[in-house]
């Protein structure tokens, strides 16, 4: 084979997107090695510009006639695309509130860019990835850099303790996922691209055996530590306190929707023989997150942590599409995760913003604060209620359109849990609101009373305005205007060719997809 | 039986004694030099296996890299932080060693029966022995292209993260945060036991941690 040959059969193009990413983080590393401390003042607003290219790219790279790349390793279809474009722009808001934040924090700049720029990498290379070593590859650089973005401020105890258990249950469940996967490669007679693995087990005939559940299981247990979902969710609450608010920020969006593109062309892909299976693990876990996270977010006292339990549940919402199993379905998952990013992340701005003024994320001390600050306040206020689904709010749209997918694929019990659970979910949503618009002055909190003038001429707080009202305004208007959206996530389904010919090609070699077809319809 | 197979056979009954004799040295030791220690033979085994099943190559690696740098470090960590120090004894203490047994137990029973069970596709490729270098090499270039780079990323990335981490930190008198809100390094949002002030909220908030 050829050096041209080869070259040819890479179809390296796919990766565009990718290499623009890594060449900023090396432009990020290596411009603060030669310019030094001075360097912080740009450095952000260089990684702003590298993700913002690396989202023109994949533009580009919409409706790709030839996806696949790096043979079968890399898979670039709109699937991809569209989590990866979720992925690069959530790192986008993450760092235009972490400026500040970093700054006043004391620590190192640049490489917090390049630990939160390998972080994308890696979730990026995970949403395409179809084979197990670049699964696992891609998989643990997000993984390795989420650990030491969680311990950054390392004079913290909270920091230190958040990192160590994010790290040692991360190691646990890393392993357990890497025992399902080996068992995978050995049912399936030595394959490791997924496509081949299906095909592999059904010509073994390993369709109900107990090794392939158990595999399945296993995997299972690896995707639902990523995207948090109880039983696996025990570090989410710990490292969402202890760690830098813009990094878990980072984690509820980007990391979560890497999880979800994993779950999604892991899943469809690799195990059509076990579809009853996987959609009754996914069925437990996502009534145990919706349950748990928002039955325990009402008992907390810190918006990070109630952020935290509120992510729990938002994954299980989010899961009832992919239980769902139809088109409509993945297209609401992917709707409920753009949306999820502009109302997440704004909410995460005003945390952020509120800490660094007052010191504190004491959900009582927010009380009184819309005589001081009425933007903040504005701003988390819209940001909850669409969280909690409140019409004409982007999250009401995106929560309808679940529940419709939901309910077309016939999950009546799921939904209904799903609707009780909103209701209880938008009380604590409302209780923050409640108490920031309270008039009484004896119901102010000390926080607000001393609360300092507002100004946006300080270092970083600029940027930190900027993504607060650019995530204010897509909250607000992407449920009215919503349609754009919902297109285009319609799109990156139905152009899909893994999803599509998925269920056309397998109702030939096999019996259960008659099963649900009926379902769909 | 042949000679060839006799020794192959007793080789691995003694590769296989010593590797569950060394890791559940590691597992039940209660000094963790030891179980460090037997770790290295956990390794060496496993290495012996890898021989056995003719790759060599990844039985040098096996012991170059799991041996030589990774078991090494672990001893270097245990020596740097060996720091002793007097916990309280725990009440029921002895409940938490016999779940973690009755689970070890039943998740050895059901991996045990799931190997025994599974019809395993057995390849009948002859191993590529002397060859293996070559095609693992070849591998790396064509079809593992890619997870072969981004490992490089991810390891550059694990470096920049452990100075981060490792570094001694300068600290000049608060000059990096002008208004001197917080110290330097820590989170902004101050920590809960400072807020908390009446007892109601305080048991509240264990309520929260608990959940």
């Amino acid at each position: 084979m050829d050096f041209a040959n080869l070259a040819a059969q890479l179809n390296a193009g796919t990766i565009l997107p990718e290499g623009i990413v890594i060449i900023t983080l090396l432009v990020v590393l290596v411009g603060d090695l030669i310019v030094g401390r001075s360097a912080s003042r740009w450095l952000p607003y260089v990684a702003i510009a590298g993700l913002l290219s690396a989202i023109a790219a994949l533009y580009l790279q919409w409706d790709n006639t030839n996806p696949v790349s790096f043979f079968g390793a890399f898979n670039s279809d709109d699937l991809s695309v569209i989590f990866r474009g979720i992925i690069a722009l959530s790192a986008t808001v993450t760092i235009l509130m972490s400026i500040r934040y970093i700054e006043q924090s004391g620590t190192a700049m640049a490489e917090f860019m390049t630990i939160l720029l390998t972080a994308t990498l890696g979730g990026m290379f995970l949403s395409g990835a179809s084979e197990l070593v670049m699964i696992f590859i891609s998989l643990e650089t997000l993984s390795i850099s989420s650990y030491l973005l969680t311990g950054y401020t390392k004079r913290d105890p909270r920091s230190n303790e958040a990192a160590l258990k994010y790290l040692l249950i991360g190691a646990a469940s890393t392993a357990v996922f890497l025992y399902g996967v080996s068992l995978l490669y050995g049912l399936s007679g030595g394959e490791t691209q997924l496509s081949a693995i299906a095909v592999g087990l059904n010509s073994a005939n390993a369709g109900q055996s107990l090794a392939l559940v158990i595999s399945l299981v296993f995997v299972i247990a690896g995707i639902a530590f990523k995207i948090s979902a109880a039983p696996f969710h025990q570090w989410t609450p710990d490292v969402y306190e202890g760690a830098p608010t813009p990094v878990i920020a980072f984690l509820s969006v980007g990391s979560k929707a890497a999880g979800f593109a994993l779950a999604i062309r892991l899943m469809t892909t690799a195990f059509p023989l076990l579809t009853d299976e996987w959609h009754f693990v996914f069925t437990a876990l996502a009534v145990l997150s919706m349950i748990l996270g928002n039955v325990v977010a009402l008992a907390q006292t810190t918006m990070k942590r109630m952020l935290a339990y509120s992510s729990i549940a938002q994954a299980g919402f989010i899961m009832i599409g992919l239980i769902a199993g139809t088109d409509a379905g993945y297209a609401s998952m992917v709707f409920y995760l753009l949306v999820y990013l502009f109302m997440n992340l704004g909410g995460f701005s005003c945390v952020i913003l509120f800490s660094l003024r007052t010191g504190t994320d004491q959900i009582s001390e927010y009380s009184g604060l819309y005589q001081k600050d009425p933007l903040l306040t504005l701003c988390l206020s819209i940001c909850l209620l669409s969280l909690g689904g409140i019409p004409p709010l982007a999250g009401f749209f995106g929560k309808i359109y679940l529940f419709w997918a939901g309910w077309q694929a016939g999950l009546y019990g799921l939904v209904l849990l799903g609707l009780v659970t909103t209701v209880v979910s938008i009380y604590y949503y409302i209780r923050v609101v409640r108490m920031m618009v309270v008039k009484e002055p004896q119901e102010v909190s000390d926080a607000v009373r001393n609360y300092p003038e507002v100004r946006w001429d300080l270092p970083g707080m600029r940027p930190l305005q900027v993504g607060l009202v650019l995530s204010l305004v897509a909250t607000s208007l992407a449920g009215i205007l919503s349609n754009p959206l919902f297109t285009l996530a319609n799109n990156s389904i139905t152009n899909t060719s893994t999803l599509q010919p998925a269920v056309v090609s397998s109702v030939g070699t096999q019996v259960d997809v008659n099963q649900t077809q009926p379902l769909i319809d | 039986m042949n000679l060839a197979e006799g020794v192959q056979i007793v080789s691995f009954g003694i590769l296989a004694v010593m590797m569950i004799g060394t890791a559940l040295g590691v597992v039940l030791l209660p000094n963790i030099v030891y179980s460090a220690f037997l770790l290295g033979g956990v390794f060496i085994s496993i290495a012996g296996m890898y021989l056995l099943l003719n790759a060599d190559f990844v039985a040098a690696a096996q012991v170059l890299i799991y041996i030589g740098a990774v078991n090494v470090l672990i001893l270097f960590a245990i020596m740097l932080v060996n720091k002793r120090e007097d916990f309280a004894p725990l009440r029921n203490a002895w409940v938490r060693p016999v779940f973690t047994g009755l689970v070890s137990v039943g998740l050895f029973a059901l991996l045990g029966t799931m190997v025994l069970v599974t019809p395993w596709a057995l390849s009948t490729q002859v191993s590529a022995g002397d060859s293996a270098i070559f095609l693992i090499g070849q591998h790396f270039f064509t079809d593992f292209l890619l997870p072969f780079e981004l490992a490089s990323i991810l390891l550059l990335m694990a470096m920049v993260g452990a100075i981060i981490l490792a570094r001694r930190e300068f600290l000049p008198d608060q000059v990096m945060s002008p208004t001197k809100q917080q110290p330097i390094l820590t989170l902004p949002e101050r920590p809960r036991e400072l807020v908390s002030v009446s007892s109601d909220k305080s048991s509240n908030l264990d309520d929260g941690r608990r959940g």
